[in-house]
């Protein structure tokens, strides 16, 4: 795991202070940052054990899906192809890779959506452009959807 | 020559590969693309995926509405999204334009990060650091970036610790 920023500042903090009654309080910080790291490797911990113990129990269509789910990924070259062809320039790799991977959640988001929706119309998949539609339009109002075309008004 | 096809319905060869785009046809990528520019004229695009869908779409955006309407361009993901709904839930076989207008989004979600990304930071270019402060709000994609980004780091590093320990024998 990585120190993130806030217990970087602490740490730094607790460093540049010169008296002995604040290299207590450094400690007593740097032992809490410990304990905290500690419990959040525990919880990590038992998230894969609940997940192995879910994964073992599935159906053979449920592990089917599952395999999709994990396995789908947009092509990296068709990312990267379309990202440059938008900036002009070239990109890196960490680019494609963060723009791939936050675009496969986008769609997640979508779908779930339309299922909910899809379901709440007492309907069944497959999904019909309807669902999405109506999804697109549900994401929108919630600001889930980035759109830098509207007019923003600022009082209604 | 050495050109192989999927086989109906497959998003993947047996050993797992994934299909490479080719403008018309799909091809198994077993080395980087260098024939782009050669233009596959002869076969039309597999069949297997314009399947007739047994509904009508509406019609209401007719010239090409905000969310369905760039069908001019050619289809980037269509093998892979309907994996990807697949496994978010939909059926094993989704409607083509319930594909398409997904594929449309996420074009246009992607377009609106890169823009948004080159107008912040370093201008006129996308980098790691914009993307993520663009994200920062949205807690799942926020996650997801810094998990793939962690990963990418071991990897790289479990590749270099690899390489070295070869190097010496």
């Amino acid at each position: 795991g990585e120190v993130n920023s806030q217990e970087g500042l602490e740490l730094a903090s607790a460093e540049t202070e010169d008296s002995t009654l604040q290299t207590a309080a450094a400690k007593k910080i740097k032992i809490e940052i410990k304990e905290k790291k500690e419990k959040k490797q525990k919880v990590d911990e038992d998230e894969i054990q609940k997940m192995q113990i879910l994964v073992s129990s599935f159906s053979e269509e449920q592990l089917n899906r599952y395999e999709m789910y994990r396995r789908s990924a947009f092509p990296k070259a068709a990312i990267k192809r379309l990202v440059q062809s938008i900036t002009g320039t070239s990109v890196s790799q960490n680019v494609v890779i963060a723009m791939s991977g936050i675009s496969k959640v986008f769609a997640g988001e979508v779908v779930e959506e339309a299922l909910d929706v899809c379901e709440k119309w007492g309907e069944l998949p497959p999904l019909q452009p309807k669902h999405m539609r109506e999804a697109v339009r549900r994401l929108k109002s919630r600001g889930q959807i980035p759109n830098s075309k509207y007019k923003k008004i600022t009082f209604h | 020559a050495g050109r192989v096809w999927p086989e109906p319905g497959g998003a993947c060869d047996a050993a797992g590969r994934s299909w490479a785009w080719c403008r018309t046809t799909r091809w198994r990528r077993p080395q980087p693309r260098r024939d782009r520019g050669r233009k596959c004229g002869a076969a039309a695009s597999m069949a297997d995926e314009e399947e007739d869908p047994p509904f009508e779409e509406d019609t209401e955006e007719a010239g090409g509405g905000p969310d369905g309407g760039q069908g001019k361009r050619k289809r980037l993901f269509s093998k892979e999204l309907r994996c990807m709904m697949y496994g978010f839930g939909d059926d094993q076989n989704p409607y083509t334009e319930s594909v398409d207008i997904l594929e449309d989004l996420v074009i246009e979600f992607i377009t609106e990060m890169t823009h948004k990304a080159m107008s912040i930071g370093r201008q006129g270019r996308v980098q790691v650091e914009d993307i993520v402060f663009l994200i920062r709000k949205d807690p799942r994609k926020f996650a997801r970036v810094k998990d793939l980004l962690t990963m990418n780091e071991e990897l790289k590093r479990a590749r270099k610790a690899f390489d070295e320990a070869n190097y010496g024998s």
